[in-house]
């Protein structure tokens, strides 16, 4: 096309500019290609991820097959391996997190949209989500030396106190303390994961039309029950979403879990006991792994955590993709 | 005869109001006390780090190495190895990211690949990490035979990655298209105009991404365990084990020795003064955007 | 001597509409001298007005001139926003309901209001109801049923959804969930209903269903509409109030502002000059 517009005797300026023009359409096409090459390593990434985890679980999953998930003996030195306690524990101190954290985060949430004063909102609002991003090691290091001692001290004799009488829940408050354990990191988790079920929460609650508000308020509700029978089901797919998402990163949460829950490969019935959790596990043993089959083990947890996590976070996206295109 | 069913019928309302009015003060209250719950924890870590950690805190601890047990010493080669290994990983992350992030906005905005991406970009957002360095072990260290500062680098890297082309897409997404258009308009062509106008449009918002992921991997541990490890001594040597700060608070926290505790304390305070730095200051560069 | 305008003439039908004599009437709500704030912005400038029990009064003008702010001082629904403010008194039943002590869920029991955009709740098409009337009144099921069916049948609405009770009141036209929230509101049992364009997002075949439901509810209640719409005002309303620019510029029956105003601008308004 410059060919023509030169022979068409345009000028020079035309021809200059035609030139520039050439060199740079040149450049965008190796920019588009370097574009989208980053684009395809990070679904590279995820491909590798799961073929690496794949690969170095196989002698293990196939060695132990199902039991694997079903077995709870660990034993390094007759080497034979069963994830139970690992995902055991995994599932308990996320369920405990999420049995807190989802009804103080939407009571803050509901705090930070309808109660705080105006000039509150912003630095409130900060000061909760600067708690999320506190590093992990943080938490476990601040666990272990002044949050499990405080909880070995004064809350646990009291909950082993108070539930030792009663029946059913005897079990599940029995032994001494020892401080660390599978409730200390269920309540650990439970901290950590606050400020995002807090932060999404809010944001959909922000979104809602404010004259369906006005509509609730005008037939003379109050403002919890403006909150409870209009706000809540009307981002009942938003919040949701968010508490995926929170559960998502308290499932796989390593460091502050690792530091106080004992790390002992057993299931007991009792919340106050010492446990182990997948992340814990391998964070713990995997430098000192001999032989192939132990690093395959602790591999195939891995595996098993990222399948669970990929589950819950594209469940979590899933939901939040649905509420974003209705609220717009 | 009516005047008795309206009062009854007003009693009844009045009843059932001051009911709801009640309900509505508890829950009320119950709000300001989570609100203060959530941040008394905040102040209750941020306390215990200062209380810890700040009388720790000389000198020493930037100048001297890890000692042994029982002896004085300082922190120098786990900051320095975390300031090598996160600055290679925001190095190598960072423009994968940038240009994954401009792909998703700019070219394949509303194309399959992007909406593929997108969905496994934020699952690998939250993924745990440790699955990260478990990859990365798999695919570097095992090959490489050993453990070594590249491969922790690395996987840092993969964690700032996600942070990077959410942040970019999303700050891409906000530049208005009528400068898109007036550019185009102009008869230049594509790359130049999103180099030269759509990013000097979305810098700070991608700068912030940047500061927010450097945050991320500043305190991360796990993905660092099996692939950096540690190293007690002093080592710049990629190709060989590397001490990071969060490896070090690990090794020293769990320890029995008392002045390992107390170096695994300063540690701690030193990686959240920075992590809260870079929060605050990545808050501060986006909120002018905002408004 | 005026030039009236033609739709206005013959929209108002000769024998409906008369001038009602306010001596006969008894004043439901009074504002005096009322004035409001949007922070510094002085948006309603020294209004006063009567409103008629079991009348309908029309609030035109122009965009921007006041009018929905007018409406949303007399429930109170300023009140959610900090940064706006009310002066002066609105007296109703005897009490200033712009004092501070005044309660406002009660004072919405009592005045109840339909917005611009349909707002049903996300819950079924009985739930809507239903949580109106259980905010003020334990009633056994059956009642509550018939109250619900009571209220369907008051906006219009029963036929079209009395097989559909449970569904989504989202998932209704924009006409039905209109009347939906009118059924609501009615379930209620209100003395003042406020209506803020409630047809202005409908067809005009809703319109027209609405408009019909309003001249069957003033027998009820008092009624206050907020229209831009100068032709709807004409047939539906009883009295109607012209204001600009935050100002009251007059408020009469509603025969007489559309033949014979006394004012300049409501003349030019009506007529079509501006607007």
């Amino acid at each position: 096309m410059t060919d023509i517009a030169f022979q068409s005797g345009l000028g020079a300026a035309d021809a200059a500019r035609a030139r520039v023009l050439r060199r740079l359409r040149l450049g965008d096409a190796a920019f588009h290609a370097l574009t989208r090459a980053a684009a395809i390593t990070v679904l590279a990434l995820l491909g590798g991820v799961i073929l690496a985890l794949l690969e170095g679980a196989i002698p293990a999953l196939s060695k132990f097959g199902f039991n694997f998930i079903t077995t709870e003996r660990w034993n390094p030195v007759t080497e034979t391996f069963g994830g139970l306690a690992p995902i055991y524990g995994t599932i308990v101190t996320s369920l405990i997190a999420m049995v807190i954290a989802v009804p103080i985060g939407l009571m803050i949430a509901l705090f930070l949209t309808e109660l705080c004063p105006i000039s509150l909102r912003r630095p409130i609002g900060i000061t909760i989500e600067l708690l999320a991003g506190i590093p992990s090691i943080i938490y476990g290091i601040w666990g272990l030396f002044v949050f499990a001692p405080f909880l070995q001290q004064y809350v646990q004799p009291a909950l082993i106190n108070t539930f030792g009488s009663v029946p059913g829940l005897s079990v599940l408050f029995a032994g001494p303390p020892y401080g660390i354990g599978v409730l200390t990191a269920g309540l650990i988790l439970a901290i950590m994961v606050l400020p995002f079920i807090t932060s999404i929460s809010r944001d959909v609650f922000e979104a809602v039309p404010p004259v369906l508000k006005e509509a609730a308020f005008g037939l003379g509700c109050t403002t919890w029950e403006v909150f409870r029978n209009v706000v809540v089901p009307y981002t009942r797919v938003g919040v949701i979403g968010g508490v995926m998402l929170a559960l998502g990163r308290a499932l796989g949460e390593t460091m502050a879990v690792t530091f106080v829950i004992g790390n002992a490969h057993r299931i007991s019935g009792s919340i106050l006991a010492p446990g182990t959790t997948i992340s814990a596990t391998i964070a713990n043993e995997f430098t000192e792994a001999v032989g192939d089959i132990y690093t395959s083990a602790l591999i195939a947890l891995g595996l098993i955590l990222f399948v669970i996590t990929f589950i819950v976070l594209a469940a979590a996206r899933y939901m939040l993709l649905r509420i974003e295109r209705r609220l717009g | 005869m009516a005047q008795t069913v309206q009062t009854a019928a007003t009693a009844a309302r009045t009843r059932l109001y001051s009911g709801r009015r009640r309900w509505n003060a508890i829950m009320i209250v119950l709000a300001w006390c989570a609100a203060l719950f959530g941040m008394a924890w905040l102040a209750l870590i941020l306390g215990a780090l200062l209380w810890q950690g700040l009388s720790g805190v000389s000198l020493r601890v930037f100048t001297e190495m890890t000692p042994p047990p029982g002896a004085d010493g300082g922190l120098l080669n786990p900051i320095i190895g975390s300031l090598i290994m996160t600055g290679l990983a925001v190095a190598i992350g960072t423009p994968i990211g940038i240009l994954a992030g401009t792909y998703m906005a700019e070219y394949g905005r509303y194309g399959r690949l992007s909406s593929v991406v997108r969905f496994i970009n934020d699952i690998l957002l939250s993924a745990p990490s440790i699955v990260v360095g478990l990859f990365v072990y798999e695919v570097l260290v095992r090959p490489m035979g050993h453990f070594s500062g590249i491969a922790g680098a690395v996987a840092l890297a993969i964690i700032v990655i996600p942070v990077v082309v959410r942040t970019t897409e999303d700050m891409l997404l906000l530049v208005p298209n009528t400068l898109r258009e007036a550019a185009a308009a102009l008869g230049l062509p594509r790359a130049y105009i999103v180099r030269r106008i759509a990013y000097r449009a979305a810098r700070a918002g991608i700068v912030t991404g940047i500061l927010l992921a450097i945050a991320r991997i500043s305190g991360e541990t796990a993905p660092l365990l099996f692939t950096a490890l540690n190293n007690q001594f002093w080592s710049t040597n990629l190709n060989a084990p590397m001490a990071s700060l969060p490896a070090v608070i690990f090794q020293f926290a769990l320890s029995p020795y008392n002045d390992w505790q107390r170096l695994a304390w300063t540690g701690a305070l030193l990686i959240t003064v920075a992590v809260l730095a870079l929060s605050i200051i990545a808050r501060a560069l986006s909120s002018p955007d905002k408004s | 001597m005026n030039v009236i305008a033609p739709h206005a003439q013959t929209a108002v039908p000769a024998a409906a509409k008369e001038a009602l004599d306010t001596a006969k009437l008894e004043p439901k709500i009074a504002i005096r001298q009322l004035n409001f704030y949007y922070g510094a912005a002085h948006a309603l400038k020294d209004i006063s007005l009567t409103l008629y029990r079991n009348t309908v009064t029309a609030f035109i003008g122009p965009s921007g001139c006041g009018k929905s702010t007018l409406l949303r001082v007399l429930n109170r629904m300023y009140d959610l926003y900090p940064n706006q403010r009310a002066e002066g008194e609105v007296v109703f039943d005897g009490a200033n309901i712009l004092a501070p002590k005044q309660d406002l869920n009660l004072l919405r029991a009592r005045i109840g209001m339909v917005f611009q955009k349909p707002t049903p709740f996300p819950m079924s098409i009985f739930e809507n109801i239903a949580f109106g009337v259980r905010l003020y009144e334990k009633l056994p099921a059956s009642e509550l049923e018939y109250r619900v069916e009571h209220a369907l049948r008051r906006a219009a609405l029963w036929e079209e959804v009395k097989d559909k009770l449970n569904v989504n009141g989202q998932s209704l036209s924009g006409g039905q969930q209109q009347r939906l929230c009118i059924a609501r509101t009615v379930a209620v049992k209100p003395e003042v209903i406020l209506l803020d364009e409630p047809c202005s997002a409908l067809d005009p075949i809703s319109t027209a269903k609405i408009e019909e439901l309003i001249d069957e509810l003033k027998a009820d209640y008092t009624i206050v509409i907020v229209t831009h719409n100068m032709q709807q005002a004409a047939r539906v309303s009883d009295f109607t109030a012209f204001m600009y620019l935050g100002q009251l510029v007059e408020s009469a029956s509603t025969q007489k502002i559309f033949t014979s105003p006394s004012d300049r601008r409501t003349q030019d308004y009506i007529t079509g000059r501006f607007g």
